[in-house]
């Protein structure tokens, strides 16, 4: 098990709002973490943040190597990949052109051959592998806006993994889901880690982080004021207190529902 | 040089100065009442001035007394206002920042020829409305005319000032352009708000048109095009502070008349000998003072809070475009041989323009950055072709080249504002880019054409003359002869080709990512500053090589062959009937003035080229509303597809993918268990 994101000190300002202040975070290779926190937290400030979008100050590094300061695409190339909360697909691209894109880079030499020759670009393997993973291929020559929101998710989804990536940031890939899809999508993400792909998960489904992270950071106004793992962030005092708020029992219980249900299909198989 | 000299001019300077505040005026009132940066704020004026014109000289038969030639202006004003928001503005109250602009232009080019078409190219000598006379001071005469233009404006801009301040009105206006909704909440109908403010803008615009008269003739080019320093000024006041846009119109009125007091210096630069000072030297200021204000205010401007649901229009995948190259190749082929000599140099301007317009395919289909600026390098390319031979005897085919290559150096330098703008501030400074390249590089003698025009060599090749005047003239007879044509008809169908795999090559997909959505290239790693300048570079390269072809064609070029207005007329034909694809560009090139339908129009009807752009404005207008892909569009692709239909999401069932796995963990995929942490 090695580090592959470690985030020290890092803080952001929006003028006077301090959107991040000193988050101390860290991913291993073989994790999926969690990372949560009411409505304005800055949790997906901390993802613009590690991938290059907003400037931070403060450590970043990706396995091993020093990324604070670098371009948004240079960080991505060093296979860092990121989905959006607001999905932001390539509208003017079908689904599979969606993928390959992300999976290729092309150079001066394809770009000849392709332009001048009329090669067919390259059939990219990651990129329909990634299609088969989330189900996508009878959408593969479908356009972005033909697609209902759910699916444009797992477009989004796809396109991150079709990269690559040694580590995937995903800002809220459950928003929006049913129940029982984002318990699917739980079961797919859980297993993309366990095939050798860390992720961090932002998202507000507290039944589908507790139930499927093996370490959580809470965040709360741009501080982290708690980690561990789902069982100790589930009783945690200030958790509940900041987070949870009033609905306790009831966070907890979805909590617990989702949890026993996942275990309830995994017994079934 | 004596400071009283200066003082005198800075004063003359406050009556353009005053015009080019006044129609910042409009551009603001436009911007503020319903979010379209219009570039036709100088055509309505120029609209009411031709009308004051009219009515005062009796060219409608009637003459009227001043009073009543001024009241009927103005009413004039705000029928055009009405119309203008009727037809320009309403039906595209949801459309991209981008069509709204480009509405605005098909409405510039309507007006412009109108004005054509009903009065001839010639200036007219207005009847001023002004009193003349002149007062002394600082020992020189200063028209007093001058003064009346900057207290009327003045007091204009006050009043909008106080009344977007002050009033129900314009906190309602203020807070419709941050979220319609909010209008409601102040029980007013945004839709009134955007028609009053119209109107408020077609009005100042007539006013602005009959004050023009006092100082200048009114023609069809001078006052439209006063709106790139409007543009300029309105950009220093963010698009929406009367106060900063007046006064930054003024100033830039006072630097241009100081300019002209310049030039008659000895030490003033000149070209084709002295006493001839440099042309263009303003509008290259302007350019200038416009790209500063651009990187110092651009991310001032306010994004408006409605809702938009129109971007570019798609650029689908070609289909079979070998298949229809040879075709359309083969029937062009035979036309060129058989057309009669007028069809003939109709289809080769046509093949010219499609190049032109595959130029505006790679930048603006694929890259997503409306440029106005590609004609204008196809000029630098052709007066490099002119230069090259008179200056240093080089020729065919070298020239070319080189005139290619330095359309495509100039192009990369030009692309880098567009770096930091893009959609309707891009178009703005290519605009303003556009008329500084017409008069400051083209205008000059020493490198453009000045006012005679450039020679430009036949192209030869192993002293086999195959260009315009070759002496092989086909069955239909005549010059240009079919050689040029089929030469012409060669390059087209080359580029466009490649154009064809651009669009399906990896390059192209990461054009298409750029122009979707730049944070979401980033962030699969595509380099989008490089991406754009390729783009430049590519579709800089290709105007380039049309404007060569467009030298060679005529054997001698003048600053207008690469115009604004050519470019205008350009972009509208090509939003009209499609400007993302390789079909909807060579379609759109039949259309545009002095192309195969212009001549035919014209000898068969006897309806000249102004006819033309005067139907095409709009045209241009009614495509963005009903057809906002462009016609070819709908056509070749098929209508557009629904938006999705709701469909569950379905069961997704695992596999285990030895591809997305890292290695680490590979062997031993599991389902979906929590017991992955291991320490
Ligand atoms: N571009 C910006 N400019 C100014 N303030 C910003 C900007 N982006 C975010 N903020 C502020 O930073 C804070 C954190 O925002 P962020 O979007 O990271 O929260 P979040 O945890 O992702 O919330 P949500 O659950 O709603 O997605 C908020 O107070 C927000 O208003
Ligand atoms: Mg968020």
């Amino acid at each position: 098990m090695t580090t592959v994101l470690s985030a020290q000190g890092v803080s952001v300002s929006f003028g006077a709002v301090r959107a991040l202040d000193g988050v101390d975070l860290e991913v291993q290779s073989d994790q999926l973490v969690g990372l949560i926190g009411p409505n304005g937290a800055g949790k997906t400030t901390f993802i613009d943040a590690v991938t290059g979008f907003v400037p931070s100050r403060g450590e970043i590094t990706l396995g091993g190597r020093r990324i604070s300061g670098m371009a948004p695409h240079d960080r991505a190339r060093l296979r860092l990949a990121r989905t959006w909360q607001t999905i932001e697909l390539f509208d003017d691209l079908s689904v599979r052109e969606n993928l390959s894109v992300s999976s290729r880079r092309s150079t001066m030499v394809s770009t000849v051959s392709e332009v001048l020759f009329g090669r067919p670009p390259r059939a990219e393997a990651l990129a329909e592998e990634a299609m088969h993973l989330l189900e996508l291929d009878e959408d593969a020559e479908r356009m972005p806006n033909e697609l209902p929101q759910g699916r444009r998710k797992l477009v989004g989804i796809a396109r991150a993994l079709a990269s690559k990536p040694q580590l995937l940031l995903m800002d809220e890939p459950a928003a929006g889901l049913a129940t029982n899809e984002s318990l699917e999508l739980g079961r797919i993400l859980r297993n993309v880690v366990d095939s050798g792909l860390p992720i961090l998960l932002v998202d507000h489904d507290m039944g589908l982080v507790l139930g499927i992270c093996d370490y959580i950071y809470v965040l709360d106004f741009g501080k982290i004021i708690a980690q561990g793992t789902a069982e100790e962030i589930r009783h945690n005092p200030q958790v509940l207190a900041a987070y949870l708020g009033g609905s306790t029992s009831e966070a907890v219980a979805t909590a617990e529902a989702a949890e026993e249900a996942a275990e309830s299909e995994h017994a079934a198989k | 040089m004596s400071l009283n000299q200066v003082l005198v001019f800075l004063l003359l300077g406050l009556g353009s100065g005053g015009l080019i505040a006044g129609i910042g005026m409009g551009v603001v009132l436009s911007y503020r009442g319903a979010g379209v940066i219009n570039i036709s704020v100088g055509a309505i004026a120029m609209l009411a001035g031709f009308c004051y014109w009219a009515l005062r000289t009796g060219d409608f038969g009637i003459t009227f007394a001043a009073p009543w030639a001024v009241t009927l202006t103005l009413i004039f004003a705000i029928v055009l206002g009405l119309f203008f928001e009727g037809f320009c503005v309403r039906p595209l109250r949801r459309a991209s920042p981008l069509a709204k602009l480009v509405a605005t232009l098909g409405f510039l080019l309507s007006a412009q020829a109108a004005v054509i078409l009903a009065f001839g190219e010639s200036a007219r000598p207005q009847p001023a409305i002004l009193p003349g006379g002149t007062v002394l001071l600082f020992g020189g005469a200063v028209q007093i005319n001058r003064f009346w233009i900057f207290g009327i404006l003045l007091a204009i801009t006050l009043l909008f000032a106080g009344i977007f301040r002050w009033t129900k009105f314009g906190l309602g206006t203020r807070a419709a352009a941050e979220n319609e909704a909010n209008a409601t909440l102040f029980g007013l109908s945004p839709n009134r708000l955007s028609l009053v403010n119209t109107v408020a803008m077609s009005l100042t615009m007539g006013i602005v048109g009959l004050l023009a008269a006092s100082i200048q003739s009114v023609d069809s080019q001078t006052l439209p095009l006063m709106v790139v320093p409007a543009l300029a000024a309105a950009m220093f006041g963010s698009f929406t502070s009367f106060g900063i846009t007046f006064v930054a119109g003024l100033l830039i009125g006072m630097a241009e008349s100081l300019l002209t007091y310049f030039e008659t210096f000895s030490w003033f630069p000149t070209s084709g000998g002295p006493g001839n000072p440099i042309p263009g030297v303003q509008e290259l200021m302007i350019f200038v003072i416009l790209v500063i204000a651009m990187l110092f205010r651009a991310s001032r401007i306010p994004g408006r809070g409605d809702i938009i649901d129109r971007r570019l229009p798609a650029a689908p995948r070609p289909k079979a475009p070998m298949k229809g190259a040879i075709r359309w190749g083969a029937l062009a082929a035979f036309a060129i041989w058989a057309l009669p000599y007028g069809f003939r140099e109709g289809l080769i301007y046509s093949l010219i323009a499609t190049i032109s317009l595959f130029s505006l395919v790679v930048i603006t289909g694929y890259v997503g950055q409306l440029s106005v600026v590609q004609i204008s390098l196809g000029g630098v390319a052709g007066f490099t072709v002119s230069h090259l031979f008179t200056n240093f005897g080089i020729a065919f085919p070298w020239a070319g080249i080189i005139g290619v290559i330095f359309a495509i150096v100039i192009g990369v330098i030009s692309g880098f504002p567009a770096l930091r703008v893009r959609g309707v501030g891009l178009v703005v400074v290519t605009l303003a880019a556009t008329d500084a390249i017409q008069n400051f590089g083209f205008g000059n003698t020493t490198w453009g054409a000045g006012n005679t025009g450039a020679a430009v060599p036949s192209p030869s090749i192993f002293g086999f003359n195959f260009g315009s005047n070759a002496t092989f003239h086909g069955l239909g007879g005549g010059e240009p002869s079919p050689l040029f044509g089929w030469f012409t008809l060669l390059l087209t169908i080359i580029i466009g080709l490649l154009i064809c795999n651009l669009r399906r090559s990896g390059l192209g997909q990461e054009m298409l990512a750029v122009r979707a959505n730049e944070r979401a290239a980033a962030a699969t790693g595509i380099n989008v500053r490089n991406v754009k300048l390729i783009g430049f570079a590519i579709a800089s390269g290709i105007a380039g090589v049309s404007g060569v072809l467009l030298a060679y064609s005529y054997g001698s070029i003048t600053a207008d062959s690469y115009g604004t207005l050519v470019a205008l007329n350009f972009i509208a034909f090509g939003y009209i009937i499609g400007i993302t694809t390789v079909p909807g560009a060579v379609q759109a090139a039949v259309g545009v003035p002095g192309g195969l339908f212009a001549f035919a129009l014209l000898d068969w009807f006897g309806l000249q080229g102004n006819w033309l752009s005067f139907v095409g404005g709009f045209l241009l207008v009614l495509t963005l509303i009903h057809r906002p892909g462009g016609v070819a569009l709908d056509i070749f692709y098929g209508p557009p597809k629904k938006p999705f239909k709701e469909r569950p999401l379905g069961r997704m069932i695992f596999r285990p993918s030895p591809v997305l796995a890292n290695g680490a963990a590979g062997a031993d995929v599991t389902e979906g268990t929590t017991a992955g942490v291991s320490s």
